[in-house]
């Protein structure tokens, strides 16, 4: 199904592969393509080398034991053909030592001749068996006994024999002989050509000429005369013992798809006379002749030739040797040819064997290279999502490759790069969130450093205004106050003044005493620390406020931790502090109530905070922030410093307020003081001085 | 008294008003009184005409008070001084002691207050002739610090302190017929009133105290008799004992008896 997908990828690529930027255009291929067109050129190249020479050995080997078959069945066939020429030796030797035979030749007696030797012409099978006498005239011949009286003496075996040698060759025999000899067996030597493709050229168009196989035997009387000369010969034209008898003997009739696989022919020159090579109808190719280069080398050169050859219509494994005559002189020559086809048809076989072999291998390589592929591939891919899902943002991602190969390592290395950077990430996020929390507490920091400076600031302001105000109004204040003495003292007693005038006295002793408590605020003298425990200044508190009559219809309940460590305080300003606080609860509950006191560790360790919890009437939101303004009261009496010097002191000692408050509920004032005491002090501008 | 035995008196103060008030406060058969408008004037009248006394506002434009001071002090050790201040600080206060002021009085006053001071400072004068066996019979003890004129203390373990009259206060008192003291768990502070005597010619005097802190016991056998603080001031005729708030820096402003 893949490979499907993979195909019109493929001609594209196949079609781009045509410019020099082909191998560069390679590269750019997915991986899969890649490994699968190397791996298809390795294995086809090394396929066709392998085939190549797979091939030409296969070859070299079949062929050269091919050839060197029929060299030898070459062989074999010259044993068969050499059995036959000494069968006419031995056929003519032995009638020529017959007694009957030279006693019928002496005598002259044709009769006797013919009875003897038409029975010796017959059993074996003869063409020809002449007699002559002792100067080679022909006396008796055996297939034509009408034709005699002919000189045979000018025949090189006829010849040889009158010289009493029995002799035996392959001679070629002219028409006007083998007419004498018998008019069929002319008829049977003469051949028109049949027209064949790759024949040498020869100016004739037919053979008229027979070739025989030939045997002369002398015989020779008592006294060792040679009396006569009995020669003997088979007609090879049309005659198909020999090949035939060859062809059973050494290649047993085999037959390849309807063929003879074996054939065996003689030629007469380049003729074929006798053979059992076949043409496309069956019949013997009797007149078809032999190839030029055959020709060239066989019967010009005189060597045997062993090769390929073109036999009528197929192809053959072939042998030839040249045939001689007696006096050497080649005429003709003996072939055998093995049908190639079988062999081509083995080596066909073999080579298709192999390429089948090759191919599936090739596929097989293929579907595991497609499997490795895969097993590469769609990890990398699986990868390249995890890393586009990672560049979305998605740091959960996973890549599940459960290998342990270099792929695996990959896949877990990635996947712990993934954890590092979702970790890092969070950090980033916590660094970040922690960054907003730092900013938000510094912001807080800032903003009560501001509240702080700007309570600082009026403080400050105040401070100055106060010193303007005390050295300008205590000069008039003591011109009233000594004046209005003055005439106290000068008055009488029961005088109606006395009265008016001690209100003024007093009245300006109280606005003195007025300057002096906004001196005292104003001046902000600095803190003079000692350890203290905090929980005693509590209690030494309200056991003076119990005593106040505007205490009575408020309830204190202490919560004390007993454990808190002391702490370097200025006692009577913090007890000042907190006078002034429960003042100011005590007048929130005019009607009665609680206050709660209660002093603890800060949840940090860091502060002692102590709490004055009242349920009194509360403070509308808009008057919290103005709480600790100098002069800001609700009530009608009081200077509305309480709050203002109490907030002072408590930054003084590096402290913080803060104020909760509900209308109709009540009031929380927290103080916090730092356990770890800074020593530099927050510089209070109002501390002025002259 | 002939006119030549009154004692003589500078008033100085840049205003007016109050230059006559004090005038009027203290004028008196025993006392002849001049005002000075400016540090400068003063200086001018004191050249012209030796005093006995001088009052002077502490802030005043040119001369200052504290320089008048001490050019009178310069020119004539023997002149009594006594510093007036619309603005008080304990600093400044301390300051014009130390720079040998017999007292200060803080604004606004009553003539009482200025003619108890008034009186006192002429008795003191008059006793450093006088009453020569008294004198020499107590001495402020060595290790006591003390404001020069008015109160000593006597530092007791790291905080606490006790505190008291110098005999040269005493002596321009004269008897105590009334005394006001800080109770208990008051808080009283360097330079300010931590108590009055009221004398037998019922002049009230002022009481600074030496050292900021907390009353922890007041002196109860001193209440039940006065005469105790003229008999042993530096002992069982203390005043109380404090705790102190801020000793190291009040030492400062004191001196140290040897």
């Amino acid at each position: 199904m893949k490979k499907l997908a993979l195909s019109p990828t493929m001609k594209v690529v196949l079609k781009r592969m045509d410019s020099h930027s082909m191998f560069r255009k390679f590269l750019d291929l997915p991986l899969r393509i890649k490994f699968i067109l190397s791996f298809l050129v390795v294995i086809s190249f090394g396929g066709i080398v392998s085939l190549f020479f797979g091939t030409r050995l296969e070859h070299r080997t079949i062929f050269s034991l091919a050839q060197a078959k029929v060299r030898h069945d070459l062989a074999s066939a010259w044993t068969v053909y050499n059995e036959r020429l000494n069968d006419i030796r031995d056929i003519v030797f032995l009638n020529a030592t017959r007694d009957s035979i030279q006693q019928a030749l002496l005598a002259g007696d044709r009769l006797v001749l013919e009875r003897t030797l038409d029975r010796v012409l017959r059993d074996f099978h003869l063409d020809v068996l002449t007699v002559t006498d002792g100067q080679g005239k022909v006396i008796y011949r055996v297939h034509q006994p009408d034709v005699h009286g002919d000189d045979q003496a000018g025949d090189a075996l006829v010849g040889r024999a009158l010289q009493k040698e029995t002799v035996i060759a392959t001679e070629i025999i002219p028409r006007s002989e083998l007419l004498k000899e018998g008019k069929d067996l002319a008829e049977r030597a003469y051949l028109r050509f049949i027209p064949t493709p790759k024949a040498a050229f020869r100016p004739e168009d037919h053979e008229e000429n027979g070739m025989m196989l030939k045997g002369a035997a002398p015989m020779i009387d008592e006294l060792g005369k040679v009396v006569g000369v009995l020669y003997g010969g088979i007609l090879l034209n049309l005659n198909y013992d020999i090949v035939d008898r060859v062809k059973d003997i050494v290649f047993k009739g085999e037959r390849y798809k309807g063929k003879e696989i074996g054939t065996v022919t003689i030629f007469q020159n380049d003729l074929r006379i006798s053979t059992n090579v076949t043409d496309e109808k069956g019949q013997r190719a009797i007149g078809t002749r032999v190839s030029q280069e055959v020709y060239d080398a066989v019967l010009v050169q005189g060597r045997p030739w062993v090769g390929r050859a073109f036999v009528v219509n197929h192809w053959y494994i072939t042998a030839y040797e040249p045939i001689k005559n007696i006096s050497g002189k080649i005429i003709g020559m003996l072939y055998v040819g093995m049908l190639e086809k079988p062999y081509i048809d083995l080596r066909n076989n073999v080579m298709l064997t192999f390429t089948g072999i090759a191919g599936l291998c090739a596929v097989s390589l293929l579907i595991i290279l497609f499997f490795i592929t895969s097993s590469i591939t769609n990890p990398l891919r699986r990868m390249v999502l995890a890393t586009k899902k990672i560049a979305q943002g998605d740091l959960n991602h996973q890549v599940q490759i459960g290998s342990k190969d270099e792929i695996g390592e990959l896949a877990r290395s990635f996947n712990q790069m993934t954890e590092n950077l979702k970790a890092a990430n969070e950090n980033l996020i916590q660094w970040g969130k922690t960054l907003e929390k730092r900013v938000e507490e510094r912001t807080t920091e800032l903003r009560e450093m501001q509240d702080f400076l700007v309570q600082s600031e009026k403080l400050a302001s105040l401070g100055k205004m106060a010193a303007g105000i005390a050295h300008e109004i205590n000069n008039p204040l003591t011109s009233i106050l000594i004046n209005t003495h003055l005439m106290l003292e000068k008055l009488e007693k029961k005088d109606e003044f006395q009265e008016n005038l001690s209100l003024i006295a007093d009245e300006t002793s109280r606005c003195s005493q007025i300057i002096k408590g906004l001196l005292e605020f104003a001046r902000q003298t600095p803190p003079q620390k000692v350890l203290t425990r905090i929980n005693d200044l509590i209690d030494r508190t309200t056991q003076l406020l119990e005593n106040q009559a505007s205490f009575q219809n408020v309830r204190i309940v202490k919560d004390l931790d007993l454990t808190l460590p002391p702490i370097k305080l200025d006692k009577s300003k913090i007890q000042q502090v907190f006078w002034n606080l429960m003042l100011n609860s005590c007048q929130a509950m005019l009607k009665g109530g609680q206050i709660l006191i209660s002093s603890r560790l800060s949840a940090d360790k860091k502060y002692i905070e102590v709490r004055f919890i009242d349920n009194g009437v509360g403070i509308p939101k808009e008057n919290i922030s103005k709480l600790f303004d100098p002069f800001f009261t609700t009530k009608g009496s009081g200077t509305g410093l309480g709050l203002a010097v109490s907030y002072g002191i408590v930054q003084q000692h590096n402290g913080k307020v803060e104020v909760k408050s509900e209308i109709g509920q009540g009031t929380v004032f927290t103080l916090s003081f730092p356990i770890e005491y800074q020593t530099q002090n927050l510089p209070i501008k109002g501390d002025t001085g002259e | 008294m002939s006119e030549k035995s009154k004692k003589k008196i500078l008033v100085v103060d840049d205003e007016i008003t109050v230059c006559k008030s004090i005038r009027q406060a203290i004028v008196s058969e025993e006392y002849e009184v001049d005002t000075a408008l400016s540090g400068e004037e003063a200086v001018k009248k004191d050249n012209e005409n030796a005093y006995d006394l001088v009052i002077t506002d502490l802030m005043m434009p040119g001369i200052s008070g504290l320089d008048l001071l001490k050019t009178l002090k310069e020119a004539r050790p023997g002149v009594s001084v006594i510093m007036v201040t619309g603005y008080p600080t304990i600093k400044t206060a301390v300051q014009s002691v130390k720079l040998g002021a017999f007292d200060y009085l803080p604004k606004p006053f009553t003539p009482a207050d200025l003619r108890g001071l008034v009186s006192r400072a002429f008795k003191k004068a008059e006793g450093a002739g006088e009453g020569e066996v008294e004198a020499a019979a107590l001495r402020i003890p060595p290790g006591y610090y003390y404001m020069l004129g008015h109160t000593w203390l006597k530092v007791e373990g790291d905080h606490d302190a006790v505190v008291g009259v110098v005999h040269d206060f005493l002596k321009t008192v004269g008897i105590i017929t009334q005394l006001e003291l800080s109770k208990k768990d008051d808080t009283i502070s360097q330079g300010e009133v931590c108590g009055k005597i009221t004398a037998a010619d019922s002049l009230v005097h002022r009481i600074w105290s030496p050292a900021s802190g907390r009353v922890i016991e007041a002196n109860a056998k001193l209440m039940e008799d006065f005469s105790m603080l003229r008999r042993d001031p530096y002992f069982n005729g203390f005043l109380f004992r404090i705790e102190t708030s801020n000793l190291e820096e009040d030492v400062k402003g004191l001196i140290l008896a040897k």
